[in-house]
């Protein structure tokens, strides 16, 4: 790195600020800022229908003593955890599949891609449904197959609720993961393969020795996507249980919104940059151990 | 080039002149949301007005979400903008505004014009209107909790009338239940809105009340009582101890689940506001004619209390047009409109003498039952830092329906918390 900035002549360095000047701008005016301000509000006790008053960290002291709070945290690391997980492993698995060549192969990338397309609010409001007590489809499913006797209360309980939220998240959430690896797959040149099985490997030691390190920084890229979209969980939630049976699938920004909600500014912003911190520091985890950087030269 | 500098500088000239305009006609707001029916038939109203006064009065529309609504009116109120001049309010908001001291007083207009106020129900003005000796804003309309019931399935079984106390109504679920459930399996007998949202303090608030307990005694919160105790149990063996009450109670159940499951004819009691009465009523309803309506039970030796909900109409102290907002509120607390909104869209009327009137009953039969819940309502807090007290409540309520904790438990979390939140809320 350190070689490359000696290459350029100072009059180039402020060609260089000069070009990046619009991007320093944007990410300054709606990013920076944003965080800035929601950190300043969090040193406030700011509840609407009372004055306001500067009480710098006691709003993040009381998030130490609120169990509530430490149970979103909880659910929702359980959450990224679990569900990315297995977005992984399902959306490579696709992948490999939509990458070998089979009849019916265009219609099945586009078919796969379908979930993706739908907002949010709407897959989660068909999940609430089909998971739903009385009609659901999915009790009608269990009953008639003989699993269970009488209708489940797929969202009643703690588990029951959160496997709802996981299998509706990896429904929605999987095609892009393998979309990314798809396009990750297709970079690498059929000659390894050939070569390889010249050798006289097999399978599993293909994708051991060629797909995985090949396709390591788009993974990385991948996993660093779903994991801060996932840490930052809401729609979803708030549309299907919204945070119930009694908080137990509260994420942390579910939780923060509903102190944005009930007026409670100051101590929605202190839960806000705790999800900020959790994601950046997720970010850097990534990019340093993932290490793509030095695989992509 | 010179053609087209006199072309922008013409243009800008006459939308100045436009601004201008539009400023010295003096119009005067009120905004108002809810859903789109509702809101056509304020723009009715407000028409009629502007016909007969000359005045310019528009109607300005708000969000269908009641939480949305108020977080506009906020955002307007706390940057002290003349505009909205009038509005409408939930109950609980009411405090909150004028704790804020976003609220007119509204006693000298009242004294001004000879404005009666004993029309309205006193206890619903003293309760939420009313602080501190000074009125702050005027009903609108009503609304309450009511037991709905299947009048048919009564007789069949050979019962007089509805049940008077919460025993009379599990023992009359748990044996039409068990009868009807041969040929509709989903059947249940009561039927109530359970879920965490804002329904379920409502709900609470009523068993709670039915046992002669409230949420607040002595402006303090107070919930952690051996009566209170007995209420929430009563609520949680509805669902898992009688299992009258269906296992989504407490996922699903807000006021649209009830009312079709009800409506379907998968009940036999339901708790709903005044709304649902008339959409049972439908042509396509299949409940049509066979239900009645009646005030909740209550605990053996104690009475029927609803939950008070409704809206209040009041002025901004920022407007700049107060007293023709005041002649707009003198307008909808007229006999005649009041018994409109009544007769066309069946809300309950803020004012007394409009339930005694011959086509107000003879339209609807139940407004004899409304008037008798309206002499016992129950108002939920009235704190600036209601939400977060409410949202405690149904946190820990909501828990209790599913089983995870004990009502003893629950309470005593609950009162925990509450204590808490005065901790951090209750000091200027």
């Amino acid at each position: 790195m350190a070689r490359s900035r000696k290459k350029y002549s100072s009059g180039q360095t402020w060609q260089a600020y000069i070009f990046n000047s619009p991007l320093i701008l944007i990410t300054l005016i709606f990013v920076f800022l944003p965080v800035a301000g929601t950190l300043i509000t969090g040193f406030f006790r700011n509840v609407t229908f009372m004055p306001n008053k500067f009480i710098f960290l006691e709003n993040f002291y009381r998030l130490f003593g609120d169990v509530h709070f430490w149970q979103s945290v909880r659910f929702t690391l359980l959450f990224v955890f679990v569900s990315v997980g297995l977005e992984l492993v399902l959306g490579m698995m696709f992948a490999l599949i939509l990458n070998e060549a089979f009849p019916g192969r265009g219609l099945m990338r586009v078919a796969i891609l379908i979930p993706w397309a739908i907002p949010v609010a709407i897959s989660a409001r068909i999940w609430q449904l089909m998971y739903n007590f009385d009609f659901g489809v999915i009790n009608y499913i269990v009953i008639h197959l003989g699993f269970v006797s009488s209708p489940v209360n797929w969202l009643g309980s703690p588990v029951g609720a959160f496997f709802s939220i996981v299998i509706s998240d990896i429904w929605k959430t999987t095609p892009f993961i393998t979309i990314i690896l798809l396009a990750g797959l297709s970079l690498i040149p059929d000659e390894l393969y050939k070569q390889a099985m010249i050798d006289g490997t097999n399978f599993i030691q293909r994708f051991y020795y060629i797909t995985i390190p090949l396709l390591r920084p788009v993974i990385v890229v991948a996993l660093l996507f779903r994991t801060i979209d996932a840490i930052r969980i809401f729609d979803l939630i708030y549309v299907l249980t919204g945070g119930g049976p009694g908080g137990s699938t509260s994420s942390i920004s579910l939780y923060a919104f509903k102190y944005y909600i009930t007026g409670d500014f100051g101590y929605g912003s202190a839960i806000s940059i705790v999800v900020f911190i959790l994601a950046s520091a997720l970010a850097v985890l990534y990019i340093k151990f993932g290490n793509f950087a030095g695989e992509l030269k | 080039m010179k053609a087209r500098i006199i072309l922008i500088l013409t243009v800008l000239l006459i939308s100045i002149s436009g601004i201008h305009c539009s400023k010295s006609e003096k119009d005067f707001t009120i905004w108002i949301g809810g859903a789109p029916e509702e809101v056509d038939f304020w723009a009715k109203l407000v028409s009629e007005f502007n016909k007969q006064t000359g005045y310019n009065l528009q109607l300005i529309r708000q969000p269908t979400y009641t939480d949305q609504r108020r977080q506009e009116l906020v955002i307007s109120l706390e940057a002290k903008q003349p505009d909205p001049d009038m509005f409408l309010m939930d109950v609980v908001w009411i405090n909150q505004f004028i704790k804020s001291n976003w609220l007119e007083p509204l006693d000298k207009y009242v004294t001004k014009s000879n404005f009666n106020t004993d029309v309205f129900f006193q206890k619903v003005l003293n309760s939420v209107d009313r602080y501190r000796n000074k009125l702050y804003a005027l009903p609108v309309f009503m609304d309450v909790g009511l037991l709905y019931y299947r009048k048919d399935l009564l007789n069949k079984f050979g019962y007089n009338g509805p049940p008077k106390t919460w025993s009379e109504l599990v023992n009359e679920s748990l044996k039409i239940q068990k009868a009807e459930r041969k040929d509709d399996p989903n059947f249940y007998g009561y039927v109530w809105q359970g879920a965490q949202y804002e329904g379920l303090v409502c709900n609470f608030l009523e068993f709670i009340a039915s046992n002669g307990d409230s949420i607040m005694k002595d402006g303090k919160i107070d919930l952690n009582t051996p009566q209170n105790e007995k209420a929430l149990q009563l609520m949680t063996d509805l669902i898992h101890k009688y299992k009258i009450s269906p296992l989504n109670t407490y996922t699903e159940m807000k006021e649209e689940e009830t009312r079709r499951a009800f409506q379907r004819g998968d009940a036999l009691f339901e708790r709903n506001w005044t709304y649902a009465w008339n959409l049972a009523q439908d042509n396509d309803s299949p409940v049509k004619g066979k239900i009645g309506l009646t005030v909740l039970p209550h605990f053996d030796d104690n009475q029927s209390v609803s939950t008070l909900g409704g809206w209040h109409i009041g002025i901004s102290r920022f407007s700049d047009e107060k007293e023709k907002a005041w002649k707009f509120i003198q307008f909808v607390s007229s006999y005649e409109v009041q018994k409109s909104l009544v007769l066309n869209v069946g809300w309950n009327p803020a004012r007394k003498d409009v339930y005694n009137d011959k086509e107000v009953i003879a339209k609807l039969p139940t407004v004899k039952i409304l008037y008798d819940a309206l002499q016992h309502t129950a108002a939920r807090p009235t704190l600036p830092y209601y939400s977060q007290v409410s949202d405690v409540i149904q946190r820990y309520v909501n828990d209790c329906l599913a089983g995870k904790i004990n009502p003893k438990e629950a309470l005593e979390k609950m009162q925990k918390e509450e204590d808490e939140l005065v901790k951090i809320y209750g000091t200027k």
